[in-house]
């Protein structure tokens, strides 16, 4: 009855585990506690100089800017690329690099990644507690956090302002919520929630749903099972349905003669030109595939052939479901891979690995096992063996992976570009300036106007609401702009824009950074340059 | 200013919305709270004698008849039974006189002298003394109870220390009509879920029938101090709820679907309706009365508060998430405004995924496979009209709602009788009985 609350519950074995307490706080506290601040410290460190400043997290920072300045979805027209949550969580965290940089002549964008070590730590305490809740071991759950954080290629990648970031963290939460050790019906429609909000963070972690389903599944009991199912699809669709509804209310569900709309963004993401087989030399995917590898080639392929091996164990069945559909999506022949599309795999990948080495010391330790001494010690001796190689084998490359990380700096020529422009052009007025999205920030905060002054270089030729402020014929409109900040990403896309093409070919450089002469477009000649338009 | 005031709405609404789910799915929550929200077998612990509280007004013989032939079948050994007819109503009379003969030891009649309600009818019984059980149970005329439910009871009072147990009542005749269905789930909720949680947070409305309550609760005592049901109040059930919980009485609520009292929805729309009015309007009697402002901490008086304006918040959100959503769409309001005005229509969507989700439930206990009756089923169809229900049902009871606050300030207080047909009776009660009285 009612009152009758008080009988004893069947606990989680995870319940059932010796306390162990320091400080009056839990070991798991400590072990979670140390192995995040581990992780912070090596992501935190130089991680304005670390890797290269990407176009996509000037372009998604500039969207939360627009947000937290009214200027509405993105600083140009939304044209529904991706749904809009993971850049709206991003304006609420905005004001974390302002608070601590103010100084101008910093890379707005570079010294803002700060704004992902929040996601991190999150992601971090989430996977700790995931593991613990699919009754991994305290050492085994430290290990996936480990793995998970410190990696050279999670140590690149999860620095960097990117959906898939936030994403990866909003799907770990609704893992621990499947995974609920009261089998709470709340918690399941809390799970609906959060992965909801995972997939209009970034909208390919809904391959990562069905696993959930299976989660949810191992953790309902047979009494509650329905309501918990109605409980955790019922959150889920009602959240994902904000976004259509978004696009209803604007009135640009579908549309027609070129203009955006919800379905035309989602025939552009699924029609996006493949980037070919991973496996096949010389595709793009074979190029982003080795250039995770060349951060980390451990926990990829370590993580992979796990995930497979996962599979074969219960209790680690839903993850390695999440993870082997993200990876055969990634290896499908064709179909675009973007470059950052491994930050999601890499939670699983990291607790298939450490589900399994669990395995496997069990198995050394256990197998057979008779209370012999000898034998005892031969047991431990091998278990000795294997972490001495694991351990041989992987510091020494994540260490300098980690170390490079750690101390190179690769935008000083950006840094030094955004002084020189400060220096020089301290108030532009009405002056046009063109730039990739990196540097889309720090020329507004340099004084030129968001949007039509100061342009992002692929949105000439397409988006009319910059075309129409430049004045003259079509063939005319480049006379307009006065200066242009050239980078390596810029040269690779300039051939897809006339009017970019055409300022690039008719401007002198003012300034340059880099080893070679500049004033040639033929070649990558320099890392930035800056050039004037003579029209 | 529009826009801020459909802000401001829509958090109230979305807010209200959240907490009845909340309060709605709580059988639901862990499998030990399901566990916990049925009946205790009762291994012994039992004992105490149990009266049968049995008021009556212008029935059918054969709906009483086999109302009573049901709980003369009852495996407790110790219980009696009070039939209580009105002095107005000398053909009612006629049949409560005949049917004590079945059993004259067991059954007892009582003649209500100044018959205004069902509260002046069980004041009474407890008047005249015939009520000698240490546990009264009230019952309604067309109520059939399950013979093991006296034991399950009296176990229940002793090994929880109650002080007041409320038994499920579950109405059936799901396929009698659009608003029947919908009533019929509105009880497997309230029943099932609802009134658990109302008595563990110590604040519970009883329902007006399967109630087991300490004779020495109810009994004149002092002169000065009320005593049995408010006759003065539409909602005597609630009224006495409030009245104990406020008192800090131990309330237990156990359902168990084989146990449930079962009943019949209103038999027209029209009917419906008055009762759905007499309830609300006693609410609001229970309200305005205050009783509850004794309970003991803040959060019991603002459970009580919410659950007491309950059907008036839920008829108001039954119009204002529709026309706060129109204004979103076709008001020139800012984009977030007209998000948000959507946001309520999440938890009232949930309430009928979850609504749909327990009709299976409710259509497996007790049409389902292996129950013994098999007349009806839930099938498709039934889900359909339990969606399309949803809207129109919710208009129903604002008009309810409407009417219930219109006749409190105009001072109507007279009692609409809803009659019964027995339409929940899957067999009609034997002719063989019905002869011998």
């Amino acid at each position: 009855m009612s009152t009758t609350l008080d009988r004893p519950l069947e606990r989680a074995p995870i319940d059932r585990a010796k306390p162990w307490r320091f400080l009056g706080r839990s070991a798991d506290f400590w072990l979670c506690a140390v192995a995040t601040i581990a992780v912070l410290l090596v992501q935190a460190w130089n991680i304005a100089g670390y890797p290269r400043v990407f176009d996509d997290e000037g372009t998604y920072l500039a969207q939360a800017y627009a947000i937290d300045h009214g200027l509405g979805m993105t600083p140009y027209t939304y044209w529904f690329d991706h749904p809009p949550l993971g850049w709206m969580q991003l304006s609420l965290l905005a004001w974390i690099p302002e608070a601590i940089w103010h100084s101008p002549g910093q890379l707005v964008v570079a010294y803002a990644r700060i704004i992902m070590l929040p996601f991190t730590a999150a992601s971090c305490i989430l996977l700790y507690v995931l593991a613990r809740r699919m009754t991994l071991p305290r050492w085994a759950a430290t290990l996936a956090v480990l793995l998970f954080g410190l990696s050279p290629l999670s140590v690149t990648l999860q620095r960097e302002i990117f959906l898939d970031n936030i994403a990866v963290t909003w799907i770990l939460a609704a893992f621990v919520l499947a995974y609920s050790p009261r089998k709470f019906l709340w918690s399941h429609v809390g799970c609906g929630l959060c992965a909801g909000i995972a997939v209009l963070s970034k909208e390919t972690m809904l391959l990562a749903v069905p696993a959930l389903f299976v989660a949810v599944w191992q953790n309902v009991d047979k009494r509650t099972r329905k309501y918990s199912y109605v409980g955790f699809i019922g959150a889920f669709l009602l959240l994902i349905v904000q976004y259509p509804l978004y696009a209803i209310l604007k009135g640009e569900l579908w549309s027609t003669g070129g203009k955006v709309s919800l379905i035309a963004g989602l025939t552009y993401q699924l029609s996006r030109p493949g980037s070919g087989s991973v496996f096949a030399k010389g595709t793009n995917a074979h190029d982003v595939l080795h250039n995770w590898l060349f951060y980390d080639p451990v926990l990829i392929v370590a993580g992979s052939v796990a995930l497979v091996i996962a599979l074969a164990f219960r209790h680690l069945r839903p993850v390695a479901i999440a993870g082997v559909v993200l990876v055969l999506t990634a290896i499908r022949p064709s179909g675009y891979l973007p470059s950052m599309y491994i930050i999601q795999m890499l939670p699983f990948f990291a607790l298939a690995i450490a589900g399994l080495a669990d395995q496997l010391v069990a198995v050394i330790l256990t197998y057979r096992a008779r209370p012999i001494f000898w034998q005892q010690l031969a047991r431990l001796a091998v278990l000795l063996v294997c972490i001495m190689l694991a351990f041989v084998y992987v510091v020494p490359r994540w260490y300098s992976g980690d170390k490079n990380a750690d101390t190179q700096d690769l935008n000083t020529g950006y840094a030094e570009a955004v002084e020189w422009v400060h220096t020089h052009i301290p108030h532009p007025g009405d002056q046009r300036i063109v730039v990739d999205d990196t540097l889309f920030l720090d020329m507004l905060q340099d004084g030129f106007k968001p949007s039509r002054y100061d342009i992002y270089f692929f949105k000439l030729d397409v988006d009319p609401d910059v075309m129409n402020s430049l004045g003259g014929s079509e063939a005319n409109k480049w006379k307009s702009i006065q200066y242009v900040i050239e980078t390596p990403y810029m040269w690779e896309n300039a051939p897809q824009s006339y009017t970019t093409e055409k300022i690039l070919n008719n401007s002198t450089v003012v300034w340059y950074y880099g080893s070679y002469p500049p004033n040639s477009i033929a070649g990558q000649n320099s890392d930035v340059e800056i050039r004037k338009v003579i029209p | 200013m529009l826009a801020a005031a459909v802000l401001v709405i829509s958090i109230v609404l979305f807010s209200i919305a959240t907490a009845t789910l909340w309060w709605m799915m709580h059988a639901w929550r862990t499998p030990e709270v399901f566990e916990s929200t049925t009946f205790v077998r009762p291994d012994g612990g039992t004992g105490l004698s149990i009266t049968l509280m049995l008021a009556i007004r212008q029935e059918r013989q054969d709906v009483v008849e086999n109302t009573v032939q049901k709980m003369l079948e009852s495996d407790h050994d110790n219980f009696d039974i009070v039939i209580i007819t009105g002095s107005d109503d000398p053909e009612t009379t006629g049949i409560a006189r005949r049917l004590a003969q079945i059993d004259p030891t067991r059954i007892h009649t009582v003649i209500d002298p100044h018959h205004r309600n069902k509260a002046t009818a069980l004041n009474s019984a407890l008047a005249a003394g015939v009520c000698q059980g240490d546990i009264l149970g009230v019952f309604d005329a067309e109520d059939v109870v399950h013979p093991a439910l006296l034991s399950h009871v009296d176990h229940a009072f002793l090994t929880e220390n109650a002080d007041v147990v409320q038994g499920g009542v579950q109405l059936l005749n799901f396929y009698s009509s659009w608003y029947s269905l919908r009533n019929c789930m509105e009880y497997f909720f309230w029943y099932r879920s609802r009134l658990h949680l109302q008595a563990e947070k110590g604040f519970i409305t009883l329902g007006g029938n399967t109630v087991f309550i300490k004779r020495e609760l109810v009994e004149p005592t002092d002169p000065d101090a009320q005593w049995g049901w408010d006759d003065t109040c539409l909602a005597e059930d609630c009224e006495l709820g409030v009245r104990l919980s406020s008192a800090g009485k131990k309330t237990v609520v156990a359902y168990s679907p084989e146990m449930v009292t079962r009943e019949e929805t209103p038999d027209t729309l029209k009917s419906f309706v008055r009762q759905r009015t007499r309830w609300m309007q006693g609410f609001l009697q229970v309200y305005r009365k205050g009783d509850w402002r004794q309970l003991p901490t803040r959060r019991q008086r603002l459970l009580a508060r919410f659950t007491l304006s309950t059907p008036f918040y839920q008829a108001a959100s039954g119009l204002a998430v529709p026309v706060g959503i129109a204004i979103g769409i076709l008001a020139k309001v800012p984009m977030v405004v007209a998000m948000i005005s959507w946001l309520p229509a999440v938890p009232m969507f949930l309430v009928l995924a979850f609504e749909i989700a327990a009709l299976r439930d409710f259509g497996k206990e007790y049409y389902g496979k292996d129950q013994p009756d098999q007349s009806h089923k839930v099938n498709f169809g039934t889900y359909l009209t339990l969606i399309i229900g949803m809207p129109f049902f919710q208009i129903v009871l604002m008009f309810s709602a409407l009417r219930a606050v219109w006749r409190e300030l105009r001072g109507h207080q007279d009692w609409e009788l809803t009659k019964h047909v027995g339409a929940h009776l899957a067999t009609p009660a034997p002719t063989s009985a019905t002869s011998s009285v």
